[in-house]
């Protein structure tokens, strides 16, 4: 029983991460209609800068996570473009173009990851490392709670700004009819810039959470874009509201296979999983994917 | 209705054909073993990625799950070449081709319902299931691999690649571009509604494709345990196979007949030089991903586009030099 019921927290602890590594990708996917293979790549830089903040500036990933997520961010919005540019471009199947393109960078950043920093993996150290609460039966890690909460905060965010600015209505036109929002004067290509922008952020500061948990090294990378299809994909793509009962659901088949299979069968069950369901149902669980 | 080339053009073809075969043939008479071994990667990766552009360039649909496939055909040769069972090589091979076309037409009916991005991600998840199942079974060796018995000849694998790639390479000029089913196959691509209204029986000619392209990797992959005579999940069902088949493809012209042997022959050149330059093969994945990022930019038909007689040869290449 407290087994269980420690599985099941660490799996809603981490479900809460992975909802906040693929709430952006959602909303590009919303947006810009790009399937983004790069996301891992964001997730893996973000843990490598927070490594680097804290090796050479002494920055705990708790205060670090703030200054990467403008630094990503602004890197989204200058790549942005270009994105956009290939999605909208006319070429014969503008939408696999696209696709290749994210892969591209995604190779890019995994082979540029491989060749600085070789294949070790890098831990990052925080003030909470080790510090843990005890709960009745169970226990737990501060680490683990923290960043639960602080993906929680980056999460509320972006829901504040979706439907409580004039920012995030023109957002949601675009989402909802790229050529209407157009014509209602919302510049489309500056939005669809700035989500970009916004998603890196967000993936990136994910990554910095997940590096204090776990570590990070070049592969990660592949694990986590294969994870935020996995929500993206229960959720149906494109649904950002999904995200919050898949990204638990991952969390929780995670841990609790885990605890009771085996680890080393944990990403054969997910990866087995993610394609049952894009057979069975490809709008996601709730049916409510583009 | 298949239209026929012109008799000139189709001349031409075949002396080149011939030529380049003859050169081939007679090559390893004039060149070290090292480069020997250098033409017979290029050969494998040139066969590899004409069968990817049977579903991604004919087809229209990105697979990133041909690995898999690869890793099918190495896997059946390792393990009935082990001592235990002992089967001889070439044995294997029919059978390997078959488990792979038997897996691809299974999971094609219901894979290729989903199009473009959801294609994408339903292949890639099934190769890493696939691989995942490979590091956990005994019967694949898991983590630690497979070896098989070695056969230090290397005229054997240049020739026997030799001798597959040109049946793969023909078989798939006569397929795609001679037959019905070729024009099937670009119907769909083009507007597949349209393809099944003029009575096309998508479904089928998909699985078809997904098949064929399937068999011949599965049967590279064979050829390929083989030759390295060492295997485990990440060498022959890892990520990088599918990574290189997409570039090579990507960059030597998506659609084509002789695209992806250009690309093939470009990258791996590449490849190994920057290895026996650097020591190291690190360089080359940033290399791989810049290039597919500055084609889809850039140059989206290949560098067969910029060859003269290419279809759209001479449109981007007075764009190209415009630019500059």
């Amino acid at each position: 029983m407290d087994v269980l019921l420690q599985a099941l927290l660490n799996g809603i602890l981490i479900g809460g991460i992975l909802i906040c590594l693929t709430v952006g990708f959602q909303l590009t996917f919303g947006v810009l209609h790009v399937i983004d293979f790069a996301v891992g790549g964001w997730v893996m830089l973000g843990g490598y800068a927070a490594y680097w903040a804290s090796r050479l500036l002494g920055l705990d990933p708790f205060i670090s996570v703030f200054f990467i997520f403008v630094v990503f961010a602004g890197i989204g919005c200058a790549l942005g473009p270009l994105i956009y540019h290939v999605r909208t471009s006319r070429y014969a199947r503008p939408d696999l173009m696209a696709l290749a393109f994210t892969f591209g960078l995604f190779i890019m950043m995994r082979g540029g990851a491989l060749w600085l920093w070789s294949f070790d993996s890098r831990s990052v150290d925080s003030v909470l490392s080790g510090a843990s609460l005890s709960v009745g039966p169970v226990t737990i890690p501060l680490l683990r709670l923290s960043a639960f909460g602080m993906a929680l905060l980056l999460g509320l965010g972006l829901f504040v700004l979706l439907y409580r600015t004039r920012f995030g209505m023109a957002v949601r036109a675009v989402a909802q009819n790229r050529d209407h929002a157009g014509l209602m004067g919302v510049d489309v290509k500056r939005v669809s810039a700035y989500v970009y922008g916004i998603y890196t952020g967000i993936t990136a500061s994910a990554g910095v959470l997940l590096a204090t948990i776990y570590s990070v090294n070049p592969e990660v990378g592949v694990r986590y874009t294969l994870f935020a299809f996995f929500v993206a994909v229960l959720a149906g793509l494109g649904s950002v509201g999904g995200v919050l009962v898949a990204g638990l659901i991952l969390g929780l088949v995670e841990s609790l296979v885990g605890t009771y299979v085996g680890t080393r069968y944990s990403l054969l069950v997910v990866f087995a999983t993610l394609y049952l369901v894009l057979l069975i149902s490809p709008k996601g669980i709730l049916r409510r994917g583009i | 209705m298949v239209s026929k080339p012109s008799r000139r053009r189709l001349v031409a073809t075949g002396l080149a054909l011939v030529a380049g075969t003859a050169a081939l043939t007679a090559l390893p008479a004039f060149i070290d073993p090292y480069s020997l071994r250098i033409v017979t990667g290029v050969l494998m990766w040139a066969g590899l990625a004409c069968a990817w552009n049977i579903v991604g360039g004919y087809a229209g649909y990105i697979s990133f799950g041909h690995s898999a496939f690869f890793g099918i055909g190495a896997y059946v040769t390792g393990i009935l070449m082990q001592s235990g069972v002992g089967m001889p090589f070439l044995a294997t091979l029919p059978l390997g081709i078959l488990v792979a076309v038997g897996v691809a037409a299974a999971i094609g009916g219901p894979t290729m319902r989903l199009r473009g991005a959801y294609f994408a991600i339903a292949t890639w998840a099934f190769a890493e299931m696939l691989m995942q199942l490979a590091t956990v079974l005994d019967i694949t060796g898991g983590t630690g691999g497979l070896s098989l018995p070695a056969y230090l000849n290397e005229f054997f694998f240049y020739y026997t690649m030799l001798v597959v790639a040109l049946a793969v390479y023909l078989g798939a000029w006569y397929l795609l571009e001679r037959t019905r089913f070729g024009y099937r196959l670009k119907a769909l691509r083009d507007h597949e509604p349209a393809a099944e209204a003029v009575g096309i029986h998508t479904t089928r000619v998909k699985v078809q494709a997904f098949a064929l392209s399937a068999g011949i990797t599965s049967l590279f992959g064979s050829i390929y345990a083989y030759w390295v005579t060492f295997i485990d999940p990440r060498s022959v069902m890892g990520p990088e196979i599918t990574d290189q088949m997409v570039v090579m493809v990507l960059l030597g012209g998506l659609g084509t007949v002789w695209g992806p042997a250009l690309g093939a022959t470009v990258l791996w050149v590449t490849n190994r030089y920057i290895w026996s330059e650097f020591g190291d093969t690190a360089i080359y994945l940033p290399i791989l991903g810049l290039i597919i990022a500055l084609i889809v930019l850039f140059l989206p038909n290949g560098l067969i586009s910029l060859l003269p007689g290419g279809r759209r040869g001479h449109g981007v290449l007075t764009r190209l030099l415009r630019k500059l």
